[in-house]
């Protein structure tokens, strides 16, 4: 009897460091895992802080494209005041061709249309059937410039012969900003024309409604389209000269 | 008299604390549920010695046993995607009340048996102690 007693006591103890020593292991690895967790959040933040701090870089330096063309704009004023005459008409020529590239803030009417996400149930499974697609976007403007549409925009974005229009995860990039549903897309041209033309019978608006993606199409007496606050480029593309021209004839 | 499980468990708990293994999270289940099966078996091990019914062979082989038996339970059901460790949980947490009920009950009758506090109340709990007590 005394013999079990002491087997007893013996085995109980020896279950009882046991427990001791899973309960330490266990709580230390808690902690640890715990830690790792503390770790991706501190590193979500300084990645939120970076993505912060390059948007306010973004933003500043906007502001100076701004300046910048100001500044321009003072020099062309002053070259042509210094000949008056000759060169009031090559300031309106100026305009004029900023305007076709879209560099100024242009009123006039025409049509505004929305495009927003199908909200009927999905019933085929395919939730990309249901969403906007750039492919959609694009072919609303193509239809409008066919249509004779003189400027359009996206969002607030102008669309200019250099625009994209691409969808970018589940967004839609355009002069590589991005900006999503609803898409609003303004157009100024001859209103009638450009209203018929997306609403003829199996056009673009008939197709996109077919898969019950809202659109509407309003005519708007007078729309304001703000000019593109971006910078144009010309990294590889050159001005073809007449030197150039005769080089090249020569070779030829 | 009771002090050295206090002490087995705190004597436990320093060798862990300085032991250098670290468990990967991926086995903390594990380590989580051989927890609850040596917390069960110390509990059953103490009430049936208690009620003086304490057997080796039966108490290890049911420490050993259940252990096994959980950390299975948990490697099939991680295996087949069902949490089955719960059955586990749920069963040795369950008699660590039951067990820890018992001994109370053993323990506060027999002090207040030296009281002697009321008879009748004492026979009525006898007989449920005498009630078929699972040892490990």
């Amino acid at each position: 009897m005394k013999e079990t007693k002491h087997i007893g006591k013996i085995s109980i103890s020896v279950v009882c460091v046991i427990l001791g020593i899973l309960l330490a292991l266990q709580l230390k690895s808690v902690k640890e895992n715990g830690s790792v967790d503390d770790l991706s959040a501190m590193r979500i933040q300084t990645l939120q802080e970076l993505l912060d701090e390059g948007r306010e870089d973004k933003d500043r330096l906007e502001e100076r494209i701004k300046e910048l063309e100001e500044e321009i704009q003072a020099y062309r004023e002053a070259a042509a005041d210094e000949n008056v005459g000759n060169d009031q008409a090559l300031l309106s020529e100026i305009e004029h061709w900023k305007k076709a590239a879209g560099m100024t803030d242009v009123v006039g009417p025409g049509v505004e249309i929305v495009l927003n996400d199908s909200t009927s149930v999905n019933t085929t499974g395919e939730e990309a059937n249901y969403l906007i697609h750039d492919s959609d976007i694009l072919s609303v403007v193509n239809e409008l410039r066919d249509a004779g549409a003189e400027a359009l925009s996206l969002n607030g974005h102008r669309i200019l012969a250099t625009t994209e229009i691409r969808c970018s995860g589940s967004v839609v990039s355009i002069n590589g900003r991005r900006t999503s549903a609803p898409f609003v897309i303004d157009a100024i041209g001859d209103t009638d024309t450009m209203f018929n033309a997306l609403m003829m019978r199996n056009g673009v608006v008939d197709v996109l409604k077919q898969w019950s993606i809202q659109v509407e199409v309003m005519e708007v007496d007078e729309l304001l389209i703000k000019a593109y606050d971006g910078r144009i480029e010309f990294r590889h593309a050159k001005t073809m000269t007449d030197a150039m021209l005769d080089e090249e004839r020569d070779a030829g | 008299m009771r002090v050295y499980i206090v002490f087995s468990v705190l004597l436990g708990i320093l060798i862990g604390y300085f032991l250098p293994i670290n468990i990967p999270q991926e086995y903390s289940i594990y380590v989580a549920v051989m927890l609850l099966a040596a917390a069960d078996a110390a509990a059953g091990g103490m009430n049936a010695r208690l009620h003086r019914q304490f057997q080796v062979n039966l108490f290890i082989s049911g420490a050993v046993g259940n252990g096994l038996i959980a950390v299975l339970l948990t490697y099939l059901g991680e295996r087949i995607g069902i949490p089955l460790y719960l059955a586990a949980v749920v069963v040795f947490g369950t008699r660590l009340f039951q067990n820890f009920g018992e001994i109370r009950r053993q323990l506060l009758t027999l002090s207040g048996n030296r009281n002697t506090i009321d008879k009748s109340t004492h026979n009525t709990q006898e007989v449920e102690e005498n009630a078929p007590i699972e040892t490990k």
